[in-house]
């Protein structure tokens, strides 16, 4: 995770260089994309052994009075009785040919299976992430301009609350109230906008106070700062010094972090989807673990990890474009 | 998660350089961003009508009844296959698809297939159908997991709607194993036409519903099918949703959004208890939880007198109702009622920390002893009240709880001392016949066998390969007769079914507490 933050790209020389700008974004990225797929790789290896030995899926899958006769024959059937580096090697290179095997659970090629979720974790990460930006960029502003005072205390204090409150626990209270005691939600499902509405609230939680804490620190250093004086003494109303000459400053941490902020809400699902019986990749991770399904534990990792990897990359190579001082072609 | 997470936080001082940027159209598109959700229309009106919605703890693994051999897939293939034979509400055994069986010598079995039945799509259901699925099942290549036919050796078409089922030895509850896991019927045409990737997306039955949609971890629809021998179901639909924790699945039921909730543990069943508008049904059920002790070892268990102070100190009727709410019934030794060969005359140990310590004090401990008791953590509320109880009588049983996948690895590996001196174990007696719960546990060659009678071994040989029912039963109660007196278990309690529901629905399960909503009916 640190990877990105603690190394931001080093500011470019004051000169845009048509000439040395483009291989120097091109060794960047590139060096970033090696850094990625290195990434990728060791976090398929660990998650390979990891999964191996935390037990035999043969026994979860057959019963108690299940013979040995039977238990060899469905080991061999599912291939778990070859040498381990052969099935290591064998799943290195179905990643390279985007073949996972087949779930030993569901029958079913396990790409399939997570294609099948992936649209419900991404529409809970949207709706999530508009619930995040909605709520906390009014809040941390609110709260900029308000520093020290009572308000601005009782607003970082709700967010406070909000940061340091386990996920489930938020889901739970959320449905006591507006599902079994209003009625007004349902308290589980998926399928319509009502059913969208309390996970998305609850997986947004966390990061509501992540982006309003931030947001509202970086306002507070740029009104401190000369040039937000100099609009003030022009006679500019405070929320208009905020909005045009504040923001535009304070925003760049605040959309890294935003960026930051929706790998986590992709991956922290887990325990949002288990709470609201939502059926997305989140809740698929829970059971193929507990199932000791192999394949698909290993995708399911392969798949949380590639999202922050790309996220990174993603926010990495923003950062350089929007930043003029990091930008280094025209 | 949580990792990430923390690092986050602890970075977050970091991006504080100050650019200029014109950031105002990307947060303005971000604020702008619910078009994203517009297709998310308002919600629908769900569950009107005369449609069962019912939740349970988990969705189906696959929808390919011979791929699977859990009882929460069961549960809803149950309403779209037909099996051979049924268990009713009065736990005996039952026509379905077979009209009658009968033993024709000591190794074969012979079925009558009833006439007149057709899969969902059109296909006759016939004595090749019934042959096809049963060898289907035992193909290697199908990788089943069900176990109980393993004594089938091959199965014969005598007839049109006449089936042979052969065995390596006498199998006396062969029918009781076809009520269930293995005597459902697939359609082989339609197998042949939509190979078994097809089939288990849209399954084809005989059953008194048909498949309309599944969405995995969320809903699966089926819809009454008309022409079922047994004529149209009660109600018109019937959707099943999973709901793996009970505090989400008692939500749902209190907010309107399913009528019927399986599969509740007793405590969360608690929880729930006074609620308006949620009445909960408990019906004796065939799960039965015991401790094995390890006998084979050296140490205290190895005592006859020891074992039984085990089973004075554990006051089950005290934790059936301090733990358990209730909704369990003791089982005097290891053989729950309902199931055959239970003998009602065998009755509990007496409960008296007095004699437990009395018995301890013979065998050579006074002052008790100490162990280890292990569970899976599903479990840890009994096992720490079993903890509390022997503590009672001096035994300090530290409690080892394991991750349900490792606790499992565990009873089932050749290792016998794998889960340690004392553990804490459940079965499902779902073919109602004593020999399912004996037969892993008692005989001195089946792998959780931890305590080697001689004795036991010929009652249990008796009991299972006798072809007279009688004679099985009385071997069942010499059996049931000799582990009250050696005590190689501490026998607790068959734990109720219990069901959570609102107003609408009609319904009783049978004590294998299987949801076949054939005979269901909703008030709209």
């Amino acid at each position: 995770m640190s990877l990105t933050l603690d190394k931001p790209p080093a500011p470019a020389v004051s000169r845009p260089s048509r000439s040395g700008g483009g291989p120097r974004l091109l060794r960047m990225v590139l060096h970033r994309l090696g850094t990625a797929l290195l990434v990728l790789f060791c976090t398929a290896t660990v998650a390979f052994f990891l999964v191996r030995l935390s037990g035999d899926p043969v026994k979860i899958i057959l019963p108690p009075d299940a013979t040995a006769e039977q238990e060899s024959t469905l080991r061999a059937s599912l291939g778990l009785d070859r040498p381990l580096l052969n099935q290591y090697l064998d799943f290195l290179w179905g990643i390279c040919r985007f073949d996972f095997g087949d779930s030993l659970i569901y029958n079913q090629p396990v790409s399939e299976i997570l294609l099948d979720r992936l649209p419900a974790t991404i529409e809970l990460a949207a709706a999530a992430l508009v619930v995040t930006l909605v709520i906390a960029i009014p809040a941390g502003i609110f709260a900029a301009m308000r520093r020290g005072r009572g308000s601005d205390h009782t607003v970082m204090t709700g967010v406070l609350i909000g940061q340091s409150t386990p996920p489930f626990w938020v889901g739970i209270l959320l449905i006591l109230v507006f599902a079994v005691w209003l009625h007004a939600l349902p308290a589980s499902g998926y399928g319509t906008f009502a059913h969208l509405v309390l996970p998305a609230v609850t997986l947004a939680v966390y990061s509501v106070a992540v982006v309003a804490r931030l947001l509202r620190s970086s306002l507070i250093d740029v009104l401190s700062s000369d040039h937000i004086r100099t609009a003030r003494a022009k006679g500019f109303g405070p929320l208009k010094v905020v909005l045009t000459h504040g923001m535009r400053n304070a925003s760049l941490p605040v959309v890294t972090v935003i960026g930051l902020e929706v790998g986590n809400l992709l991956g922290g699902a887990i325990l949002t989807e288990r709470v609201f019986s939502w059926p997305g990749v989140g809740q698929l991770t829970v059971e193929a673990i507990s199932n000791r399904d192999f394949p698909l534990v290993q995708a399911t990792v392969l798949f949380f990890a590639a999202t922050f990897v790309v996220v990174n990359l993603l926010v990495d190579l923003s950062y350089s474009f929007l930043d003029p001082r990091v930008r280094t072609s025209r | 998660m949580e990792q990430i997470r923390l690092e986050r936080t602890a970075d977050r001082s970091l991006p504080s350089r100050r650019g200029v940027l014109r950031t105002g159209g990307l947060l303005l598109g971000a604020l702008t961003a619910p078009a994203l959700l517009s297709g998310c229309g308002p919600a629908a009106a769900d569950g009107a009508g005369n449609v069962l919605r019912v939740s349970q703890p988990g969705d189906p693994t696959t929808l390919d009844p011979h791929k699977q051999g859990d009882m929460v897939s069961m549960n809803v293939l149950i309403n779209m296959f037909d099996t051979l034979t049924t268990r009713g509400r009065d736990n005996q055994l039952h026509p379905r698809l077979a009209l009658s069986w009968k033993a024709i010598d000591a190794r074969t079995w012979r079925f009558a297939i009833r006439p007149g039945v057709t899969f969902h799509n059109g296909e006759v259901c016939d004595a090749q159908a019934v042959a096809f699925s049963i060898k289907r099942l035992l193909d290697p290549a199908t990788q089943s997991p069900i176990v109980e036919l393993r004594f089938v050796e091959d199965v014969t078409v005598a007839g049109r709607l006449t089936v042979d089922v052969h065995t390596t030895v006498h199998d006396p509850i062969l029918p009781a194993k076809l009520s269930l896991f293995g005597g459902v019927i697939v359609p082989p045409r339609h197998l042949s036409e939509v190979g078994d990737d097809g089939f288990a997306e849209r399954p084809v039955g005989t059953g008194p519903f048909t498949f309309v949609s599944w969405q995995r971890d969320h809903e699966l629809r089926m819809q009454a099918y008309p022409d079922h021998w047994n004529g149209r179901p009660g109600v018109d639909g019937l959707v099943f949703s999973p709901a793996p924790n009970a505090s989400s699945s008692l939500a749902a039921l209190q907010s309107g959004g399913v009528d019927l909730v399986a599969g509740l543990t007793p405590d969360a069943a608690q929880q729930l208890e006074g609620y308006s508008g949620v009445t909960l049904d408990g019906y004796t059920g065939i799960r039965t939880a015991y401790l094995s002790l390890n006998t084979l070892e050296r140490g205290p268990l190895q005592d006859r007198r020891v074992r039984q102070a085990l089973n004075h100190a554990v006051d089950v009727p005290l934790l059936i109702k301090a733990v358990l709410g209730g909704k369990a019934t003791e089982t005097p030794a290891l053989v729950p009622r309902g199931a055959f060969g239970f003998d009602p005359s065998v009755k509990p140990f007496t409960r008296s920390v007095k004699t437990a310590r009395r018995l301890l004090a013979e065998a050579g401990h006074p002052n008790g002893f100490s162990t280890t008791l292990t569970a899976s953590n599903a479990d840890s509320n009994v096992a720490e009240a079993l903890s509390g109880l022997l503590a009672r009588a001096g035994v300090r049983a530290r409690v080892d709880l394991l991750d349900p996948g490792t606790y499992s690895a565990r009873l089932t590996s050749d290792n016998r001392g794998a889960l340690g001196p004392m553990y804490l174990a459940a079965s499902t007696v779902w073919t109602l016949d004593g020999q399912s719960i004996v037969q892993s546990n008692v005989r001195s060659d089946r792998r959780q066998s931890r305590w080697h009678s001689a004795e036991a071994d010929r009652l249990i040989d008796a009991e299972e390969l006798s072809e007279d029912p009688e004679k099985r039963k009385q071997a069942f109660s010499d059996l049931q007769r000799l582990m009250r007196e050696e005590a190689p278990f501490v026998f607790l309690y068959q734990i109720d079914n219990i069901y959570a529901r609102n107003e609408r629905p009609r319904w009783k399960p049978g004590s294998a507490g299987v949801l076949a909503m054939e005979s269901a009916e909703v008030s709209r």
